[in-house]
């Protein structure tokens, strides 16, 4: 599904995020990729759905080498990978309805299609009755749900969360966990870039660690070691 | 594709509104440059009925020597009636050009005495010929140069008229660069408002536009409100240029009818000419909007 082949990320003028990483992700799989603050996490997730390049090396995703992908297939790729981060970037304008439709919105979708979708969406985030109201009125936890949603709408086949507990709670970040865990269930490939001991370990899923750019470890069901 | 368009639309109406003080200024320095070009389109029908009206007036008056009798010049009659370029000619006779004179110099003693001491008819017979075009004058002079004729002319008199419609060419031609002058600068400024506009835009839903970008927006969809709006823009602008200029030329025409004393039909031209003259400043308006939209995407939309 998702296979790095000795990728680098070179920063002008030379600061190295990411160095020589080789990595493989089966279909279905959850992984956890984990590590201090500034050690490439990110940059890793940012090079999954083409936010950014690397300066070395090969991405494939699905068979697809994405490391030079053409700017008019970026958005046909990022249909494909849901992507949820720390801040939310929910329009603060817009309900938790229209903010999950937006997505079809833009892609092109008919609006009968839109209307059948964004309530079943909604349904399975457990925000089935806060369709109408606004981000603003909603927690932290509920607010990164309608992120998940607004995500999951493409049905995608693979899902990047880039710290999605950073600004929850304990208990909103066990339900943000659930609910991943749920979206993995259904054949979802997720890849969660997180920094939080207690979630890693709870998980008992794949872990892989990067330091200083690079792979240190890559475990089947890891714990956090940093 | 006519889902995609009607949201790309409705994204541009709602860029419009929401920075509703930015759209007015853009659409007001829009509608000031298409006054512009308008002012110039009338001042062009303006030369063109005053260049007809005076060449309509010209005439050349050809002056015979006393001595030149009535058949002498009844065959200068016929003989400028053969060219097809002669639209008429009309004989005055040398009493008629006393009568004439004399009607015209009614209260001045010391003329008519001078007239009466000469002691006879002073004058010779006078044609007054008209063109069909006022290019062909200078064909209808130099066919007077006829040695059969030449003897008998004491004067042609042309050059007057062909000052006075210099003169207009000159003034009009001086208004009318002053005029391409005028609108080419509120092009400029209206590309550069353009530019600033969606530079604003595009700061402004910058969140939009990056969750448009995580979403899977295609670049055509983010890109594509901000050029119809553009669009937009010059439409409004037109309609609202024609709106203000018809009263402003309600006022205008009697006033230039007066003076020409017959109808310029300034009016009846914008009318005639409406959807040429409207279609053609919209066309123009949305290509240089668009290019200058283009600019600040290029330069700042980031997809």
């Amino acid at each position: 599904m998702i296979r790095c082949k000795n990728i680098s990320k070179i920063y002008h003028p030379d600061i190295v995020a990411l160095k020589n990483v080789s990595l493989h992700i089966q279909p279905g799989e959850f992984v956890s990729i984990v590590g201090q603050s500034g050690t490439g996490k990110t940059t890793l997730a940012k090079l999954l759905f083409a936010e950014e390049r690397p300066t070395k090396g090969v991405i494939e995703i699905g068979g697809w080498d994405i490391s030079k992908i053409p700017d008019r297939d970026i958005p046909v790729l990022r249909r494909q990978i849901g992507v949820v981060f720390q801040d939310f970037k929910l329009l603060q304008k817009k309900t938790v309805a229209e903010n999950v439709a937006f997505a079809l919105e833009v892609s092109g979708e008919r609006p009968k299609r839109i209307a059948e979708v964004v309530p079943q969406v909604l349904r399975i985030v457990g925000l089935g009755d806060r369709a109408h109201r606004y981000p603003n009125q909603l927690s932290g936890g509920e607010q990164q749900r309608v992120v998940i949603a607004r995500a999951l709408v493409h049905r995608p086949k693979i899902f990047v969360a880039d710290e999605p507990t950073g600004n929850l709670d304990t208990i909103n970040t066990r339900e943000i966990i659930d609910l991943l865990l749920r979206i993995n269930e259904f054949g979802t490939t997720v890849v969660l870039v997180t920094h939080n001991r207690d979630v890693v370990n709870a998980l008992k899923k794949r872990v892989i660690t990067i330091d200083h750019g690079e792979i240190v470890s890559d475990v089947e069901e890891g714990r956090y070691r940093i | 594709m006519f889902i995609a368009f009607y949201r790309a639309s409705k994204f541009a109406v709602q860029n419009f509104w929401r920075n509703i003080w930015l759209s007015i200024m853009t659409v007001s320095i829009l509608i000031l440059t298409l006054l512009s070009i308008n002012v110039l389109l009338t001042l062009n029908v303006v030369t063109d009925r005053a260049i007809g009206y005076v060449e309509q007036r010209v005439d050349v008056s050809v002056y015979f020597y006393e001595t030149v009798t009535e058949e002498q010049l009844t065959s200068v009659v016929s003989y400028l009636r053969t060219l097809t370029q002669v639209k008429d000619v009309q004989v005055v006779t040398a009493d008629e050009a006393l009568v004439r004179f004399q009607e015209q110099h009614q209260g001045d003693e010391e003329i008519l005495q001078s007239l009466n001491e000469y002691g006879g008819n002073p004058f010779g017979s006078t044609l007054i010929v008209q063109a069909y075009n006022v290019d062909d004058f200078d064909f209808i002079i130099s066919a007077l140069d006829h040695p059969d004729y030449q003897e008998w002319i004491r004067e042609k008199d042309f050059s007057n008229y062909q000052d006075i419609i210099n003169s207009i060419e000159e003034s009009t031609q001086r208004v009318r660069w002053f005029g391409y002058g005028l609108s080419a600068l509120f092009l400029l400024i209206t590309a550069l408002i353009v530019f600033n506009t969606v530079r604003m835009g595009i700061f402004i839903h910058r969140e939009e536009i990056g969750i448009m970008r995580l979403v899977g927006a295609s670049s055509w969809f983010i890109r594509s409100p901000f050029l119809l709006e553009a669009i937009f823009y010059s439409f409004l602008a037109t309609i609202l240029a024609g709106a203000l200029l018809y009263p402003i030329l309600l006022q205008v025409e009697p006033k230039m009818d007066a003076y020409f004393g017959g109808s310029t039909g300034i009016i009846a031209y914008f009318v005639q000419n409406g959807l040429w003259i409207f279609g053609g400043q919209f066309i123009l308006l949305s290509l240089l909007n668009m290019l200058a939209t283009s600019f600040a995407m290029r330069r700042y939309l980031k997809i």
